[in-house]
C-alpha cells in the first residue's frame, strides 16, 4: 500500500460486486449493495 | 446541449396535501444545499476540470440534480394541490401565496430567496471536488431532518431515494478527488 | 393513469434507474468490463421498454429522439409532477 500523506483526504475505491434486482435498487436509492446506507431515524 | 425526458427519475404519489411539509421541503427546491445549488455548481464546475472522466463525472451528476429538482417541485406541487386558503395560512405560507400563489419559486423554507453565492467554482479541481463532496453531505443532512419531520410514507418514500444518491455522489466525487490527486502528481515527473 | 401505462412507467423508471447508477460508476471506472457490459445490455432493455410505451402513449422525449402522430403529441397531458 502506498504511503498515507498528509493533509489530504482518502476515498476507498467502490467494487463492483454485485448489483441489487431493479426493483429493490429503485426503491432503495442505489444499484449497489455496498453503497446503500439507510437512515435510521431512531439513530437521532 | 440537454435533452429532458418526460418522466420522474423516482415516482411521487401524495394522496394527502400538506401545506407545512411543502414549505419545508421547499428547502431543497431552492435552499443553500437544495438540488438547484448541487446542479448549478457542478454544471459550471465542470468547465475547468482536468480530465475527461471528472468532465463527465461533474456533468453527468449535475444533470441528475436538475432530475432531483423536479422530484421536489412535484413533491410541493402535490402537497400543496388543492389546497384551501385558510390551510396556506395556517401553514404559515400566506406570505409566499402572496408573491406567488402555489407556483413554485427558488426559495428555502424561511423564504430566503436563491443566491449563487451559495456555491462556488474556484478553479482548483481539487478544491472544487472537496466542495463537492461536502455539499453531499449537507444535502444528506437535509434530507434526513425532512424525514423526520413527516410521517407520511407518499412523503418519507422520495425524500429516502433523494437522500441515498447523496451518499453515492459522495463516493463517486470522492474517487473523482483520488484520481485528480493522481493525474496530477503524475504531471509532476519529468 | 391507469394500471398498465403505471406498471410500464415503474418499469421503465427501474431501468433508467440501473443506467444512471452504471453511468456514473462507468465515469470513474471506465475500464470495467463488467460494468460497462450491464451498461449496455441495460440499454437495449430501456430502448424496448421506450419504444414500447411511447408506441401506447406518446414520446418521452422531443428534439427529434422520438417520433409523434398526428396532431403533436409532445404536449400531451399529463406532465410528470401531475
Amino acid at each position: 500500500m502506498q504511503k498515507r500523506e498528509l493533509a489530504r483526504a482518502y476515498i476507498p475505491r467502490q467494487p463492483y460486486v454485485r448489483l441489487f434486482p431493479l426493483r429493490e435498487a429503485l426503491m432503495r436509492g442505489t444499484i449497489f449493495p455496498n453503497l446503500y446506507m439507510p437512515y435510521r431515524e431512531k439513530d437521532r | 446541449m440537454w435533452i429532458y425526458e418526460k418522466k420522474l427519475q423516482y415516482p411521487v404519489k401524495i394522496k394527502n396535501k400538506d401545506v407545512r411539509m411543502a414549505k419545508w421541503i421547499i428547502e431543497q427546491y431552492g435552499g443553500a444545499d437544495g438540488e438547484l445549488a448541487a446542479a448549478l455548481r457542478y454544471l459550471t464546475q465542470r468547465y475547468t476540470m482536468p480530465t475527461g472522466k471528472s468532465k463527465a463525472l461533474l456533468t453527468d451528476i449535475g444533470t441528475e440534480e436538475l432530475a432531483h429538482l423536479e422530484i421536489i417541485a412535484a413533491m410541493v406541487y402535490q402537497l400543496m394541490k388543492d389546497a384551501t386558503i385558510e390551510e396556506i395560512k395556517e401553514a404559515g405560507l400566506a406570505e409566499y401565496y402572496a408573491d406567488h400563489d402555489k407556483a413554485l419559486f427558488y426559495v428555502n423554507a424561511a423564504g430566503n430567496p436563491f443566491t449563487v453565492t451559495y456555491i462556488q467554482a474556484k478553479g482548483d479541481p481539487i478544491t472544487d471536488l472537496y466542495e463537492d463532496m461536502a455539499a453531499e453531505q449537507k444535502a444528506r443532512s437535509t434530507y434526513e431532518w425532512l424525514i423526520n419531520l413527516t410521517d407520511d410514507p407518499c412523503v418519507k418514500d422520495p425524500l429516502r431515494f433523494l437522500r441515498e444518491r447523496e451518499v453515492v455522489h459522495f463516493q463517486r466525487f470522492g474517487e473523482a478527488l483520488m484520481d485528480v490527486y493522481e493525474y496530477q502528481n503524475s504531471k509532476k515527473f519529468y | 393513469m391507469d394500471r398498465q401505462r403505471c406498471e410500464l412507467m415503474r418499469e421503465l423508471q427501474e431501468v433508467s434507474f440501473a443506467l444512471v447508477e452504471l453511468n456514473l460508476f462507468l465515469d470513474n471506472n471506465p475500464t470495467n468490463q463488467q460494468a460497462l457490459a450491464d451498461y449496455n445490455m441495460f440499454a437495449r432493455k430501456y430502448e424496448e421498454l421506450k419504444k414500447m410505451y411511447e408506441s401506447l402513449y406518446g414520446p418521452l422525449t422531443n428534439f427529434g429522439y422520438a417520433p409523434s402522430k398526428y396532431p403533436w403529441q409532445w404536449v400531451n397531458e399529463p406532465w410528470p409532477w401531475e
